[in-house]
């Protein structure tokens, strides 16, 4: 008995040691679990495992581990593991659904560590690249692609087709949409190809926006303001739509709804894509290339797509976490993240570095068709209430996807139904 | 003295053995009460709440959730119609196929075992493959429309026109499904005694009339049961609609689960969510106990 008393008293008093003396938060072991959308055993992902050896040599005391979680349905999982309450200490954010993060309160606001570091050189992120995540002074991501919607070709069917490539187009100066049609329907109709396939061939049953923005933006519309006015049925942005349906059910050059076909596979002549889909075409067996958008009726228009880092506001390590998300974000490591992820810092971006970053892109190319893009690019539409509108914008572009669709009252039906939201 | 301690003894035994029986089902009860009654009734709470996945704003708003299903949520009654034709459509089409089939595979035929195979094979092919392999089937131009081009057959574009959609992924599940169905009354045939089949042919019944007279009142409780699961489970597909079709064209194929996962994981309205399964939890409650009540009527052991 007096033994087994004696040694609760012990165990007491070492408790109380422990907790005085403590063992410092510096040394406190510590695993910042680090949610991101692409593949574990990507190029991409052993680049973000070298940083963070590289933070851990800095930081004995911290390890990173990376959570691969397929895009489709990268949201509803991180948001399921925050309604758990088994948060991820930091992850990546795509820009669409930034608004509603941002507004929803769950993300940690990173300025005063960012700001508070004098060699980060936090101005180096122009207020346009931020105007996503912050709210006030408050900065609750940090972009780290900030990447360009441009046109990948396939060089072979342009040659088979007889007809100029898109870089002769921009040697003559004329690249525009019309010209992209034109070339579309020659190869539709000279080979066993299409013209155009949709980004990431997605047009009709998934991601829409990476296709329709950049046509509707090149024709002068887009799909809502800045102050959140809806402009899917301005002249400008049926014109665009009108574009594309013609394309696809009138010159039958664009990949049409229900048909499965692979540009990446030399199914097609053009698709829209951004730099990360270059790498799929690296043991293609066609020569390709890529050009910037081409100009419409509204000019150049250069959209890009971004994604940020962010920090979970009940991470049980959120210091941790926003040093690491510091630490990626560095002038030096976003250097080397810039060979896939188009940079949004001012400063890498206007590097020479950049231009030969990616070993398969040509350092003309990634002057123009990234670099100037980015520096003139406007990001995809977001709201908060973005899953509430493309509920109901899907459907309703179902209508248009028909022959002999009336685009005008297609939009009209759209802007009717998401005003509202958008409103809100 | 000596009769109360064996009493006394008897009674304990008697509350060991009790305790022991308990100590069994513990797993499964536990189990059962903290993964499914404890969610159900989750639902149910949830249902009368504004509750917001992403934000984990939680406001009380009694049947509100209700309200907008029933007032203004134009989708709801879409979603609705879209479920009863998905099963008046599936579960006809399944029974009618899974019977067929059990009645032809179960005669002494040369062959039978391949067709078996053949027809049980799509029950454990994994739906993700399944539903794949037939949007590419199911191409505008290309697939099932090529070889029906060749015999001068216009096809439709099947998964990207409103009713074909619906048509194409109701046959594709009942392709998928049938075959389980199938084993289930094959050994249901086979538990059917023969002399009922001989007894009727010396009386003069030919093959017809033995099929409607004997076979099918023997296999009606197998057929209730089958009828019953292949309700529920009709209400209850999802992975094959949203790879086939993701709901679409124009939501001409999203049924009400595919549009509880829509609230809950894309808007991440929980509440909303919630208050849609109450419905459908309901809905298949009352099918069930329709059809339960009906078996007294239609059942011959049962009257």
């Amino acid at each position: 008995m007096f033994v087994r008393k004696s040694l609760f008293v012990l165990t007491l008093i070492s408790l109380a040691v422990l907790t005085v003396f403590g063992v410092s938060a510096q040394d406190t072991p510590v695993t910042l679990r680090y949610t991101l959308w692409i593949g574990a055993d990507s190029p991409q992902v052993a680049l973000f495992n070298e940083l963070a050896a590289a933070y851990t040599a800095e930081h004995p005391n911290v390890t990173v581990t990376f959570e691969s979680i397929p895009f489709g349905d990268y949201q509803s999982v991180v948001t399921l593991q925050l309604a758990g309450n088994d948060p991820p200490d930091a992850g990546w954010i795509v820009e669409g659904a930034a608004r509603s993060w941002v507004e929803s309160g769950v993300l940690s606001d990173l300025a005063p560590a960012l700001q508070g570091d004098a060699d980060y050189n936090f101005d180096d992120f122009s207020a346009s690249t931020l105007g996503l995540w912050t709210e006030g002074d408050a900065v609750y991501g940090v972009p780290f692609s900030t990447s360009p919607f441009i046109v990948l070709y396939n060089q072979d069917l342009f040659v088979e087709a007889g007809v100029p490539t898109p870089e002769e187009l921009i040697a003559s100066g004329e690249w525009t949409w019309e010209n992209l049609a034109a070339s579309a329907k020659a190869i539709a109709d000279a080979t066993d190809s299409y013209g155009l396939q949709s980004n990431d061939a997605a047009l009709y049953t998934g991601n829409f926006w990476a296709t329709l923005i950049p046509i509707m933006r090149g024709f002068g519309g887009d799909a809502w303001s800045s102050d959140n006015a809806c402009q899917f049925n301005t002249p400008e942005s049926v014109a665009g739509l009108q574009f594309i349906h013609d394309m696809i059910f009138v010159d039958e050059s664009m990949v049409p709804p229900g048909a499965e076909v692979d540009f990446f596979a030399g199914a097609a002549g053009m698709t829209i894509g951004q730099l990360s889909r270059v790498n799929r075409l690296a043991t293609a067996e066609f020569a390709w290339s890529i050009a910037p958008l081409p100009e419409g009726d509204g000019g150049y228009q250069s959209v890009v797509g971004q994604a940020a880092m962010v920090v979970f506001n009940n991470s049980q390590n959120r210091e941790a976490a926003i040093d690491f998300v510091r630490f990626l974000t560095t002038e030096e490591n976003v250097a080397r993240i810039a060979q896939f992820f188009p940079p949004a810092r001012e400063s890498v971006l206007t590097s020479e570095a950049l231009l030969q970053a990616n070993p398969l892109v040509p350092a003309a190319l990634m002057q123009t068709a990234v670099i100037d893009a980015i520096q003139q690019g406007r990001v995809l539409p977001s709201s908060a209430q973005f899953p509430r509108i493309e509920l109901l914008v899907r459907p309703a572009l179902d209508e248009l996807w028909v022959a002999g669709a009336d685009v005008q009252a297609v939009t009209d039906s759209i802007c009717e139904q998401i005003s509202p939201l958008l409103a809100r | 003295m000596q009769s109360s301690a064996v009493v006394r003894r008897q009674m304990s035994l008697a509350r060991k053995d009790e305790l022991i029986g308990y100590l069994f089902v513990a797993p499964q009860m536990i189990g059962f009460l903290l993964f499914v009654l404890g969610p159900i009734v989750a639902v149910f709470l949830f249902s009368t709440q504004e509750r917001n996945l992403l934000s984990g704003v939680v406001n009380p708003v009694a049947f509100a959730n209700f309200d907008t299903m029933l007032q203004s949520d134009r989708l709801f009654p879409k979603v609705l119609g879209n479920s009863l034709a998905f099963t008046l459509g599936l579960v006809p089409l399944n029974l009618l196929l899974s019977l067929t089939l059990a009645v032809l595979l179960t005669r002494k035929l040369r062959g039978t075992l391949f067709f078996r195979t053949l027809f049980f094979a799509p029950v454990i092919t994994s739906t993700v493959a399944w539903a794949i392999v037939w949007r590419f089937l199911l191409q505008g131009e290309q697939g099932i429309n090529q070889l029906l081009d060749g015999v001068g057959i216009d096809g439709p574009n099947w998964l990207r026109e409103p009713g074909w959609a619906m048509a194409s992924v109701i046959v594709t599940r009942v392709l998928k499904t049938a075959g389980l169905n199938m084993i289930i009354f094959m050994s249901a045939i086979q538990n059917i005694p023969r002399e009922y089949d001989e007894a009727a042919s010396v009386d003069g019944a030919n093959a017809r009339q033995v099929f409607f007279r004997i076979t099918l009142p023997q296999l009606a409780p197998t057929i209730l049961v089958a009828l019953v699961l292949t309700i529920i489970g009709s209400l209850q597909v999802f992975d094959h609609i949203l790879l086939m079709t993701n709901g679409g064209p124009a939501n001409s194929t999203a049924v009400l689960i595919y549009y509880i996962w829509f609230q809950a994981f894309r808007v991440f309205d929980i509440g909303y969510a919630s208050a849609l399964a109450v419905v459908l939890f309901l809905i298949v409650l009352t099918a069930t106990a329709v059809q339960w009540l009906l078996r007294q009527r239609f059942i011959y052991n049962e009257r």
